[in-house]
């Protein structure tokens, strides 16, 4: 039945041609290869509750009575999409987990991506052939980016509608075409003509997932066509993959992996509260909350807005607004040469050869310091977006806690850059630092004094190298088994590995 | 057992962080019912013209505020004047423990009162009788037909500027702070609006009249001090900053730990110690010994160093 | 490690070459499988228990805690599992595939190349006119494209960066559509006002304090504009546009709560500290002869953060 539903089907759309080769495909076992996984699988996740979320919204600026269950706000005249982010919360069932669990999954989607950007850059993954799948990365947190701060927009509440509002300061500062960008956007001046909300959501629910979800096609796509990296272990060479095959092995472990992170995300979306509109009111442009912050992916902007110095550039009849150069100046720049990068490097060292054994961060010590100086930068701009919150909690003066991040973020990375290069320098020399448990045994000698002598390891616990093997060779085997069967039975064949018995 | 174990680890390092996530976590309180006192929305409360209470009014003034403020409140170098300023005044800035101050240069702070509520009241009386002019009375505040939902509306608009939208308070300039909402009672709520402690403005009656303030009394006291968090732990009612924090650190960092239990922990580097093994820093280049074989790629060996 | 260590254990080969079932390779990486098959049948187990607890929960309209410590439990015994399933009941391996360099050779790439270069001359030889005209109706196509795409977003900013609501003789008037009346806001008092035709409008909203009861001269030219202490800047911060609605009774002091610039009162809301550029708008105030509080003339500049077309006053 199943057999002939397969051959039926394989006769007409040649599955098994092609197919093996991705049944085969080996991904190499390091865990930090899994750290993509973790944005690939939140983003699965930011689908299917997002999916949830949009039966239930009204993307609608339009005011209406709100009489629900949440007491403080019955009887205030809110948006209809603040109105239904409530209803969401409070009477949909299940609709506040599903509501926390999406904002959660971004949080975790856009902070694995950077935690699996620095995994690449730090061990020079983006090298040829890989630097168009390096720029389709960052163009995949860019809008992973700007989809959180649209949807984080969407409830039109207190807080966020600050956010939206000082958006539309920074698409007013573009030099030359701001005011027009602003007012198209918006509908007219700040707060527009109630287009903005409908906007944001048709944005943020279909025009940028189609966008992330296309890139991220491309970015699996080349990833299959260049075949993984890899760390150079025994047996891993630049004209070879070792690690595990995708079926049975690295499918299992890939969809227990995303079951774990969708339950990390489901937990976290049952027992820590996150933006609760309820608590914040309606936006309305006159009313404010002290402590407003973006999430924590704009907080290195919000950060770079609070540190600028007060200054502009005048020019006979026209100027260029302070929050260009934090605003629009600075990200322009960051992802420019972000994305420019892998060029950069092959230009300085004129190093363009195809590179698929990853280098260890110590051994390319200018790329590794050079990257924690811009990373340390980052985060101290990062930092700054809190210098209210940090000033009040550590009973600073607000003052020097500002001018503290002005300092740090000019210092500490002209302060990092030479010790992480002078760290690499100097374990460069060390092989094996910290790679493997040797088992010892201490030993106390009569005269009282201790020593330290290796152990023989435990009978079976051994941890012996082995060569690795083959897949096609696996694969001529059991056409070899059936072969010998003679009849074409592949019985037998699954019977290799013997523990499956 | 050690497969067993490797494989219990991780899950119970989850199991435990999300359970402290739990423990953390309160369940949302049911908002205190308030008992209406009697009397119209904030009136004065009325004065004891008791006069061993004036007396016992005057002794803790002389004892405890009368270094600063000077024997009969007219002021000193190292505190204001406070005659004239209404016992509503001298209430909320004993009644929170601002006052009196351990040493006059030290920023006031909120703190268990020294006194306890009929002394304070005392001293209040006794300070308001030294003038004339009555200033502000520590009020009766009944929240009878208050509406919570006014409330939050003029919370929002007036107090969330400084105080934030949940009450958790926050850094003004200089050093000083908004105090957070939490634990403070009604009456010093009333009395914080109407005199403008330190920072803070003052709302008159003509800016926001008597119902508003019982408003806003009865959204500080029941929604602000009691969040509703049905969402699970309110973390500090700070915002995006704390949900970062859990994201980056609870949620990335988790998914992470997992990463590293499933994957393989160990890039064994063989050119290290047995090829390159001797060769000090320069050890570990990128040529690993093994060549593709002619393929053009290994053929352009790595130059130099990035 | 490698003193300790052989070189890595190659897999029995047969004849042929190919890798005997025998091979360590093809053996599970898990010493003890049976205990590893117990603790996932637990998993499984408890998996299955918590997501029938899930339905439970839901069924019973259980809060956001049950239905996501029920679930989400479910989903991490489940994860558990069939991470060990995979990563101990599996072939250990490793396994390898060939990898072939990504570089083309020079014959495949002459090879395409010629194919597009002889079939595309077939194709536009001799009729470069056609493909300048083809390529003119193009851009033409993109260029009105982006009229309906882009223009009719929104209508042009025109005026509506320079001018307020705020007119000669506007009443201060509060949200709540009450006209501002002397004595309305104390000493230290604090109020967010509107003029009367736009109520609650993003760009008009002002901020009216008063520090004093006697008139305020912040600049030369000011001298009328604050009488009895009453004085009104815009609540637009001239950095990003929030609303500056943090007001410092003490020091006289104007705070925006986004990015903490502040602005000195007295200075006529100069910036002092943080990112603003410059100073609030002030408003000019006067007092009729009913005690309304009424503004002489709407703001004098744009109010708000900078934009290109703003020019160059300081």
């Amino acid at each position: 039945m199943i057999d002939n539903l397969f051959n039926w089907i394989d006769d007409r759309l040649a599955i098994s041609r092609g197919g093996r080769h991705l049944l085969n495909k080996i991904f190499p076992d390091h865990w930090s290869f899994m750290l993509g996984e973790i944005a690939l699988y939140s983003f699965i996740v930011l689908l299917l509750t997002g999916i949830f979320l949009t039966l239930y919204f009204v993307p609608s600026e339009s005011s209406i009575v709100y009489h629900g269950a949440y007491l403080p706000i019955d009887g205030q005249h809110v948006s209809q999409a603040f109105a239904s982010t409530l209803d969401i919360t409070f009477s949909v069932r299940g609709g506040l987990l599903i509501r926390q669990m999406h904002h959660w999954a971004a949080n975790i989607f856009i902070g694995s991506a950077v935690v699996h950007l620095l995994r690449i850059f730090f061990t020079g993954g983006f090298r040829r052939p890989r630097e168009v799948n390096w720029i389709v990365g960052a163009n995949l947190l860019i809008l992973g980016i700007f989809n959180g701060f649209l949807g984080y927009s969407l409830p039109d509440d207190l807080v966020s509608g600050t956010g939206i509002r000082i958006a539309f300061s920074i698409l007013e500062s573009v030099p030359f075409a701001g005011s027009y960008l602003a007012t198209f956007l918006f509908g007219g001046n700040f707060p527009g003509n109630g287009a903005i909300i409908p906007r944001f959501f048709i944005i943020q629910v279909l025009i940028l997932p189609l966008a992330i979800l296309g890139l991220l096609s491309a970015h699996l796509g080349m990833l299959v066509r260049h075949k993984h990296t890899q760390f150079k272990t025994p047996g891993a060479r630049e004209d070879n993959v070792v690690g595990t095959p995708l079926w049975p092995t690295f499918m299992t472990k890939t969809l227990a992996f995303f079951f774990l992170t969708t339950g990390i995300t489901v937990l976290l979306g049952a027992v820590a509260q996150i933006n609760p509109i309820w608590q914040y009111g309606q936006y309305y442009p006159w009313k404010v909350s002290y402590a407003v912050q973006p999430d924590w992916y704009m907080g290195w902007l919000d950060g770079a807005l609070r540190v600028m110095p007060s200054w502009e550039i005048h020019l006979p009849g026209h100027m260029i607004p302070n929050v260009f150069f934090p605003a629009v100046l600075l990200p322009g720049i960051t992802f420019t040469v972000l994305m420019m990068y892998p060029f950069i490097e092959e230009r300085l060292t004129g190093n363009v050869a195809e590179h698929h054994l990853l280098d260890r961060p110590r051994d390319r010590p200018v790329r590794t310091a050079f990257g924690c100086a811009v990373f340390a930068f980052y985060f101290v701009l990062f930092g700054a977006s809190a210098t209210d919150v940090l000033a009040n909690y550590l009973n600073l003066s607000l003052n020097f806690v500002l001018w503290t991040f002005r300092i740090l973020c000019i210092v500490v990375p002209i302060v990092v850059f030479p010790v992480a290069y002078k760290i690499c320098k100097e374990l460069e020399g060390v092989p094996e630092g910290g790679k493997r448990k040797v088992h010892n045994l201490i030993v106390r000698d009569p005269a009282g004094g201790y020593s330290t002598i290796p152990a023989e390891e435990y009978p079976g616990y051994e941890s012996i190298e082995l060569e690795p093997v083959d897949v096609e060779k696996v694969e001529s085997l059991t056409a070899a088994a059936a072969a010998k069967n003679g009849d074409g039975r592949t019985e037998g064949v699954y019977e290799i590995p013997r523990e499956y018995r | 057992m050690r497969s067993l174990r490797r494989l219990l680890a991780p899950a119970a390092v989850v199991v435990a962080a999300l359970a402290l996530g739990l423990l953390v976590w309160s369940p949302a309180s049911k908002p205190a019912a308030t008992p209406g006192l009697s009397g119209s929305v904030l009136t004065a409360a009325t004065s004891s013209n008791n006069s061993a209470q004036q007396s016992e009014g005057k002794t803790l003034f002389d004892e405890s505020c009368s270094s600063c403020h000077g024997i009969n409140a007219q002021g000193s170098a190292l505190g204001p004047n406070l005659r004239g300023v209404g016992s509503g005044t001298v209430d909320l800035w004993v009644s929170s423990g601002w006052m009196p101050l351990a040493n006059p240069t030290q920023q006031p702070a909120r703190k268990p009162p020294l006194f306890n509520r009929q002394q304070t009241i005392a001293i209040a009386d006794y300070v308001a009788s030294l003038s004339s002019s009555k200033g502000f009375p520590i009020p009766n505040v009944s929240l009878k037909g208050a509406n919570v939902s006014q409330g939050m509306s003029i919370f929002a608009e007036n107090c969330a500027p400084c105080h934030t939208i949940t009450g958790a308070g926050d850094a003004l300039s200089g050093g000083i702070n908004a105090p957070p909402l939490h634990g403070v009672t009604e009456t010093q709520i009333a009395e914080a609006v109407r005199t403008g402690p330190g920072n803070m403005p003052r709302f008159g009656p003509g800016t926001l009249s008597n119902s508003q303030v019982r408003d806003v009394i009865a959204y500080v006291t029941r929604y602000i001090e009691h969040p509703v968090n049905p969402g699970g732990n309110g973390l500090g009612g700070v915002g995006p900053v704390a949900e970062g924090f859990i994201g980056l650190f609870v949620g990335v960092g988790l998914c992470v730990l997992v990463a590293f239990w499933i994957g393989d922990r160990t890039p064994r580097s063989p050119e290290g110690a047995e090829e390159h093994g001797g060769d000090g820093p320069e050890g570990g280049s990128g040529g690993d010994g093994s060549d593709p074989g002619g393929d053009g790629s290994a053929s352009q060996r790595e130059v130099e160093h990035v | 490690m490698s003193d300790e260590q052989g070189p890595p254990v190659a897999p029995e080969r047969d004849a042929e070459g190919l890798v005997s079932p025998d091979s360590p390779q093809f053996q599970v990486a898990a010493k003890h499988p049976q205990r590893v098959e117990r603790t996932t049948a637990v998993l499984f187990l408890a998996s299955l228990v918590g997501f029938v607890g899930f339905g439970i929960a839901y069924t019973q309209n259980g809060s956001t805690q049950w239905l996501g410590l029920t679930i989400g439990l479910g989903m991490l015994a489940f994860g558990f599992a069939m991470a060990a399933w995979g990563k101990f009941l599996m072939p250990r391996g490793p396994f390898e595939e060939p990898r072939a360099p990504m570089a083309t050779t020079k014959e495949e790439k002459e090879a395409f190349v010629s194919d597009f270069a002889t079939r595309g001359k077939v194709a536009v030889e001799r009729r470069s006119f056609l493909v300048k005209l083809m390529g003119a109706a193009a851009a033409i196509l993109g260029i009105v494209a982006a009229f309906p795409l882009i223009r009719s977003l929104g209508p042009l900013p025109g005026k509506s960066f320079y001018k307020t609501a705020w007119r000669k003789g506007s009443y201060l008037t509060t949200i709540d559509n009450r006209r501002v009346k002397v004595g309305d806001v104390e000493v230290g008092g604090v109020l967010t006002v509107f003029p009367e035709s736009d109520v609650g409008g993003a760009i008009s909203q002002t901020i009216l304090v008063r520090p004093q009861t006697t008139a305020i001269v912040t600049k030369p030219g000011r001298e009328s504009w604050a009488p009895q202490g009453y004085i009104a800047f815009s609540k637009v911060c001239t950095h990003a546009g929030c609303p500056v609605g943090l007001y410092e009774e003490q020091v006289q002091q104007l705070l925006c709560p986004c990015h903490q610039s502040l602005f000195d009162i007295y200075a006529g809301a100069e910036p002092i500290f943080g990112p603003a550029p410059r100073p609030l708008a002030q408003l000019p105030l006067f007092i009729d002869s009913s005690g309304y509080l009424r503004a002489q003339a709407g703001y004098d500049e744009p109010v708000g953060p900078g934009f290109w077309e703003r020019g160059g006053t300081t």
